[in-house]
Formats: structure tokens, C-alpha cells, sequence
């Protein structure tokens, strides 16, 4: 049926923006092979159930636009809506600030010092010590502060 | 300043400014309730994950299911649970006591041709006979026990109730639940 079609499409779009915020941020600019997996597995997989038996452009055609739709009213209610933005983003958290290191927040994020370190030298810094802030940005990247003498 | 035909409005800080701090707009306590639900989605996820190996939403063990006829005459073997668009077999024993003049007769309600989507019917019936409220088919039958077998693809989500009647004898009726 038609309009099911048009619900799975749907329900795959908001069960993959639910589980791609429980798998969680990894730093990073560039995808790792560990995250080309993921996406092009979960993406091959929600394929599977999405299309179900109907092989039909029509129905890839109502299926993209359903996706293109309901992405274009989430993104219109997150920019008028923090509360929805925070939720599907998260926010900035501070992994290192003056000296100290976030531990809980490095661990319950999965973070090594090695990744903070990696963000550093993108930057020209050298050592740990040279970093005032590390933060975890809301798209994964670790940006960095160099400390002010 | 913006010319006149720009739209434009002066800024205004949303995140919130400390001493004059890099402004991170960082909400910790979001995060700790974030971090708790984030548990609790992955303890959710695993206990489905258990739940479907064994077969509460179909295909496994929980979903098997067995019915046998009052008079003891046949049985259906089918499962409670189905996936819609996903082949499943629906087994039917029929004893002695089901054949006449070496013959069975089986009445299968609509709802395993329509809703459940019979494929394939195994044997082979030597007849099917458009009746009230379903098929009425006919095997040629020698030996007893012998089974008949329906092989289904369901279609539609939602519950269904089929029933099964050998003609003069009792009858079985179940509930399907397909998912989508």
C-alpha cells in the first residue's frame, strides 16, 4: 500500500537519526573505516525494509521525497526550537579547559587523550600543556584553544 | 552598517557570557539526562534484540504454535507471530479419523489465501471449491497420519484470525499477529 510505503519511509528516517545519536559522536574530519561500515551498512540495511517488495521508481520516487520532506520540516523546527536542536545535536562539551581533563565526559564519549592530542597538532601544538580548551564540537570535531600566557 | 534594502538585527548573545570566557554554550545537566537515556536506550535495544533471537516478533521459538482440532482428528502447527512479505510454513496433520472414501477434505478460511497469502499448497489438492467465507480443497489420501502444508507470505500487518475444518468433523481457529 501506498501510503505504508510512505510511513516506513518515514519511520526509517527518524529510527536512523535515533540510532546514528545513540551510536554516539567520534571525533574526527575525516570518516574512519569503523564509520564507512556503519553508514553504509545501516544505510543498506534500512534499504532493505524501506523498499520491501516494491521495486517501483514511483515508489523510490515517493520515498525520497517523503524523506526530503519530513528532513526539511526537522530541520525548520530545529532552527526555531533549542530544545529540539540539543536534543538531536547535543551540545559542545569541554573536554579539557585549564589544565584538567573532563574525565567523565572523555569517557562516557569514548575519547582517548591521543584523539585530543590528534585535534592539537592539527593546530600546531605540540603538547597537552600548550592547550587551553578542548571541546567536543556538536558534528564530532575536537577543536582546540591554544592557552593564552 | 547593513544597507538599506538588508535585513538584518544587531547581535545579541544566546550563550550565555561568563568573565569573558570562551563561550562553548556546554549544558552539562542536558548532557548527565542525555548520557542516562542513552543507557537506557541501549539496555532497551539489547532486550529487543533478545526478544527477537527468541522469536517474539516472529521466526523463533516464542513464535511456534500448536492447535489441535477438539475431536483430536487434526492439528496445525503454524507461527503466532508473522513478518509481513516474509515466507513461513503452516502445517496441517490430519489423522485417520479426517479421511473419507480415501479423501480429505480441508477448508481453509479466506484469510489464509488473502490476508496470510497462501503461495503454494503442498500437496498438490486435487480440487478447490469456492465456499462461503473460503476454499474448500480436496487430496486424495491413502495412508494416515499425512500432512498438507501451506506455504504463506503475509502482506498486510495486523492481526488475523484463520480457521481450519475438516468438513463433518471440529475445527481450529487462530489469531496471527503480522508485523510489518
Amino acid at each position: 500500500m501506498a501510503f505504508l510505503t510512505i510511513l516506513r519511509a518515514i519511520w526509517g528516517y527518524v529510527f536512523l537519526i535515533f540510532i546514528g545519536r545513540i551510536v554516539g559522536r567520534r571525533p574526527g574530519k575525516q570518516l574512519t573505516p569503523f564509520e564507512f561500515v556503519l553508514i553504509f551498512y545501516l544505510g543498506g540495511l534500512t534499504l532493505t525494509g524501506m523498499v520491501g517488495d516494491e521495486f517501483s521508481l514511483t515508489n523510490a520516487i515517493c520515498q525520497i521525497m517523503t524523506v526530503a520532506g519530513v528532513h526539511w520540516v526537522i530541520t525548520a523546527v530545529r532552527a526555531r526550537s533549542p530544545r529540539l536542536a540539543r536534543l538531536l545535536d547535543g551540545t559542545p562539551l569541554t573536554l579539557l579547559e585549564g589544565g584538567y581533563w573532563r574525565t567523565q565526559t572523555m569517557k562516557l564519549m569514548g575519547l582517548a587523550d591521543a584523539d585530543v592530542m590528534a585535534a592539537a597538532r592539527d593546530k600546531d601544538i605540540r603538547t597537552l600543556d600548550d592547550i587551553g580548551m578542548a571541546t567536543l564540537e556538536r558534528n564530532g570535531e575536537v577543536s582546540i584553544l591554544q592557552r593564552q600566557e | 552598517m547593513p544597507g538599506k534594502d538588508t535585513v538584518a538585527e544587531r547581535i545579541t548573545d544566546s550563550i550565555p557570557r561568563v568573565d569573558n570566557a570562551v563561550a562553548v554554550g556546554e549544558d552539562l545537566d542536558f548532557q548527565r539526562q542525555w548520557w542516562r537515556f542513552e543507557k537506557a536506550a541501549w539496555v532497551m535495544l539489547a532486550l529487543v534484540l533478545i526478544a527477537d533471537a527468541l522469536g517474539v516478533f516472529g521466526r523463533g521459538w516464542l513464535a511456534r504454535a500448536e492447535r489441535s482440532s477438539a475431536d483430536g482428528n487434526f492439528s496445525v502447527r503454524y507461527e503466532r507471530v508473522e513478518r509481513a512479505g516474509t515466507p513461513s510454513v503452516m502445517t496441517i496433520t490430519v489423522n485417520e479419523g479426517a479421511q473419507q472414501n480415501r479423501q480429505l477434505q480441508l477448508f481453509a478460511s479466506e484469510s489464509v489465501v488473502e490476508v496470510l497469502g497462501a503461495q503454494r499448497i503442498i500437496p498438490q489438492p486435487e480440487s478447490s471449491t469456492l465456499t462461503p467465507g473460503g476454499l474448500l480443497y480436496t487430496f486424495p489420501m491413502t495412508s494416515a497420519p499425512a500432512e498438507v502444508s501451506f506455504e504463506l507470505e503475509p502482506s498486510f500487518p495486523g492481526v488475523h484470525t484463520f480457521e481450519l475444518r475438516v468438513p463433518g468433523a471440529s475445527s481450529v481457529q487462530g489469531k496471527v499477529l503480522v508485523l510489518p
